[in-house]
């Protein structure tokens, strides 16, 4: 823990790495991800969500943030992973992420958050080369903390709206 | 850049001259031998990009080459501070900053100031417009002659601080002229209405030409208009000796209009009361208007709309059902009332009276009807209508086409009113006015109406209609609504293109509006426009689509039924149509088009929606109808733009989303899922 605060308060030089910092990290079956805090609005429980037709399966709808229609996307079903019933644990985590002209404001459904976590430059190291199947354009990188890995995801391209186009024009 | 010695030296032997010759107490001393000096010092500046000092000497160079009518001691003075001027701008100039030339450069890097300047200048010059309108019609105005003075004396104040040199000083000329005015030493003449009016519109291209440069589109600076300066010097110039007397009678007019007492104010609104007191109303309503960000008050209105869901939700709470107490009761009756009053309030923030669009009209049926040859008289009522902001933008090119059209087809030329037994002065109304929640917009002439045989025989002839057997009157009349109809004879460069009243139709559709029009052979034409109060609310009808909910649009949807078989057809068994009150429309299925599951595939068990969109009625079917309800139209952000058929969502009073339904767009795509 020391450590940690240590490579906070030092802004090491050598060490720096841009993707250093805070994460919340939340699992998807028996994964474990992280996205940048900083990313995120807030976490709220599931609510009842307005489907919007001729959209791909994996987003959900919109709901109501106090005033705001927010688009949800399910990330089970955005990275190919069997639908699971939505439970207690099962959340929304609103994230702002940048989209075509100004930043917008997306929900993810998650099976549950965890912690956030402070992860520090050595902590982190580059995504292997997974070849083509597994779609390594979202990953940030990894994350060894503990013993546990880490994904760390890039919410943006996540998220993207032009990820969405794309999936819709397959679909249509 | 720094003016150097050089010029400044000119200067100084300039000021030196003066001193020496004092050309005021010599009687008839020749001014052109100052002239080749101040040309000297224009060169020299306009060789150092001195702007300022330039433009100060050519001023003096055209005052006093031009100044065949000044006197002596006139001259004199104006050569005097003239060369003030110059040292002053001198002075200035070796303190500015040795930056870039070009002004509009320089300022782009203040950005905010600029386009602080361009908001500014823009209601000045409105304001001025309407005013010098005013002062047309009644000379006498000296309020309204003020309120032109002022408005141009800051908007050259505003030009000085920025550095645009050309604007301060087009803007100086006329407030010359203007304070002679307001000081009864000049009469105020048509001509010099015209140059006021030219100097506004010269002032306008000016500012349309910071905004472009603002927004990284170089254009060309509008030129140094020197005809126009010219025109204004003239102005100032011209000899008071034949204008004396005249002065003398309005100076006296003026002052015995307060002597006249009471009669006075009622003799003038018989005839001009609209225009003074709509200005009076304008300006009173400037010292109380706050400038806020958009962003802020779409945001009060978003939480304005989760308070009163918010208050329902409680409101409706079971557990508050237990509690039975009068107290409680009051309280919550109240929160109701505050919370429903203020969502009013923040709606109604978005508003903003028409006045000023109509006062904009004005200055167009001036211009026309000079431009015709045609007497007409614009009366206004209604100014302090209110309607959304975006509407009033929106409304100004349909309010001119129609305004055109109306004298250009509408209203006879004087000899022909009088032969009909008109007054030869035609009149125009605008009028505004609430009716059923929407606003009424009527433009209405006393011209010779529409021509029912006229526009039969084009239609005809265009192959729009096979006859005009068995056609409504209003039937006819709609007919000026497709696209490319003229009965114009000949195309002049106000009307005649046939491009008019259909794209006027379609903006005021895209406003979720509707045109109606009445005609009266030989008494007039008048348009109604209905408008929507707002665009940020509609009043939707509330449907259920299996396990969802959707809000259609009120305005386009004419009537609602569960339909029996006897009127469903269909067609090779795939298109379906619905004949109601005679006509055969097309049918579609909501369900069909968004792949949902339906509670009953059969029609009868289900609500039919009659809905019209640019004149084209279909049939939708949905599950049921859940009710009506205003709501607020929320984008549903750039992740949906490509999803078609919705148009937004909503939120519904139980603090769900709505989806929105566009039926245009469902009505173009219902092949696709008739197809399917």
């Amino acid at each position: 823990m020391a450590s940690t605060m240590l490579a906070v308060t030092e802004p090491a030089g050598a060490q720096t790495d841009v993707r250093a910092g805070k994460y919340l990290t939340f699992h998807l079956a028996n994964e474990e991800f992280g996205i940048r805090v900083l990313k995120v609005r807030e976490i709220m429980g599931l609510q009842e969500i307005t489907a919007v037709p001729q959209t791909p399966c994996h987003i959900k709808g919109v709901i109501n943030l106090r005033g705001k229609v927010v688009p949800v996307i399910d990330l089970r079903l955005k990275f190919g992973l069997p639908a699971a019933e939505y439970t207690q644990r099962t959340c929304i985590i609103v994230t702002q992420v940048q989209g075509e002209s100004s930043a917008v404001l997306m929900g993810i459904i998650v099976d549950g958050v965890s912690e956030v976590l402070n992860l520090t430059a050595p902590e982190i190291e580059d995504t292997p080369d997974f070849g083509e199947d597994i779609a390594g354009r979202y990953l940030l990188g990894m994350a060894k903390v503990k013993g546990k890995v880490k994904i760390l995801l890039d919410i943006d391209k996540v998220v993207s709206t032009q990820e969405i186009h794309g999936l819709n024009a397959i679909l249509s | 850049m720094r003016p150097s010695d050089e010029l400044r030296q000119l200067v100084d032997d300039l000021a030196l001259r003066l001193m020496v010759e004092d050309p005021a107490a010599s009687a008839g001393s020749n001014f052109s031998g100052w002239i080749p000096a101040l040309e000297k010092i224009r060169h020299g500046a306009a060789q150092e990009s001195a702007s300022a000092v330039g433009t100060t000497a050519e001023g003096i160079i055209a005052t006093l080459g031009a100044g065949g009518g000044l006197s002596g001691e006139q001259a004199a003075a104006e050569l005097q501070e003239g060369i003030l001027r110059l040292q002053g701008a001198i002075e200035a100039a070796s303190k500015a900053p040795a930056i870039s030339e070009s002004p509009e450069n320089r300022l782009a890097q203040d950005p905010e100031l600029l386009s602080d300047f361009i908001l500014e200048s823009r209601e000045h010059l409105a304001r001025i417009e309407t005013q010098v309108l005013a002062v047309e019609r009644d000379p006498c105005d000296s309020e309204a002659l003020n309120s032109i003075f002022r408005g141009f004396h800051t908007m050259k104040g505003l030009a000085g601080f920025l550095e645009l040199w050309d604007i301060q000083k087009l803007a100086h000329e006329v407030e010359t002229v203007l304070d002679r005015a307001r000081n009864f030493e000049l009469k105020i003449t048509p001509t010099a209405i015209d140059v006021i009016l030219e100097s506004a519109d010269h002032l306008r291209r000016w500012v349309a030409h910071l905004e472009a440069t603002l927004q990284q589109r170089p254009t060309d600076a509008p030129r140094q208009d020197s005809a126009l300066l010219a025109r204004i010097r003239t102005l100032t110039a011209a000899p008071d000796s034949p204008a004396a007397g005249d002065l003398a009678a309005l100076a006296a007019a003026v002052e015995v209009k307060p002597l006249e007492g009471p009669p006075a104010p009622a003799a003038a609104s018989d005839e001009t009361s609209a225009p003074p007191e709509t200005a009076r109303a304008g300006r009173r309503g400037e010292a109380m208007a706050v400038k806020v960000d958009t962003a802020k008050l779409d945001y009060l209105v978003d939480m304005a709309g989760e308070m009163v869901i918010a208050e329902s939700l409680v409101r409706h709470d079971p557990d508050l059902r237990t509690v039975k107490s009068q107290r409680l009761q009051r309280n919550m009756a109240q929160l109701m009332r505050i919370t429903t009053e203020l969502q009013k309030t923040a709606m109604a923030m978005r508003l903003v009276p028409i006045g000023p669009l109509f006062r904009r009209m004005a200055r167009l049926v001036r211009d026309l009807s000079r431009q015709f040859g045609k007497q007409v008289e614009m009366v206004t009522e209604g100014d302090e209508i209110e309607i959304d902001r975006t509407i009033v933008e929106e409304l100004a090119d349909p309010l001119m086409h129609m305004v055109r059209n109306s004298l250009d087809h509408g209203i006879e030329p004087p000899p022909e009113r009088l032969d009909k037994g008109k007054s030869p002065t035609a009149r125009l109304l605008l009028r505004a006015h609430h009716q059923a929640g929407q606003v009424v917009i009527e433009i209405a002439d006393d011209g010779r109406g529409l021509d029912r045989e006229k526009i039969l025989s084009k239609a005809t002839q265009r192959g729009l209609v096979a006859s005009g057997s068995g056609l409504s009157d209003n039937e006819i009349h709609n007919l000026i609504f497709e696209p490319g109809f003229t009965t114009a004879e000949r195309v002049t460069n106000v009307s005649g293109r046939g491009v008019g009243m259909d794209v006027v139709r379609r903006h005021i559709e895209k406003l979720r509006g509707r045109i109606e029009i009445h005609s009266q052979a030989g008494c007039g034409t008048s348009f109604l426009l209905k408008l929507p109060l707002t665009l940020a609310i509609i009043d939707g009808l509330v449907v259920g689509v299996g396990k969802e909910r959707f809000i259609v649009p009120l305005f386009a949807v004419r009537e609602m039924f569960r339909p029996t078989e006897k009127i469903l057809w269909s067609v090779q068994q795939r298109g379906e149509m619905a004949l109601v009150r005679n006509a055969l429309l097309p049918v579609f299925r909501l369900y069909r088009k968004f792949n949902m599951e339906p509670r009953s595939e059969d029609p009868c068990q289900s609500v039919l929606i009659v809905a019209e969109v640019e004149g084209n009625r279909f049939c939708m079917v949905v599950d049921e109808l859940i009710g009506k309800q205003e709501v607020v139209i929320k984008s549903l952000g750039e992740t949906f733009k490509s999803v078609a058929g919705i148009a937004g969502g909503a939120i519904l009073g139980d603090g769900r989303v709505g989806l929105i339904l566009d039926l245009e767009r469902l009505f173009k795509d219902r092949t696709s899922e008739t197809n399917r």
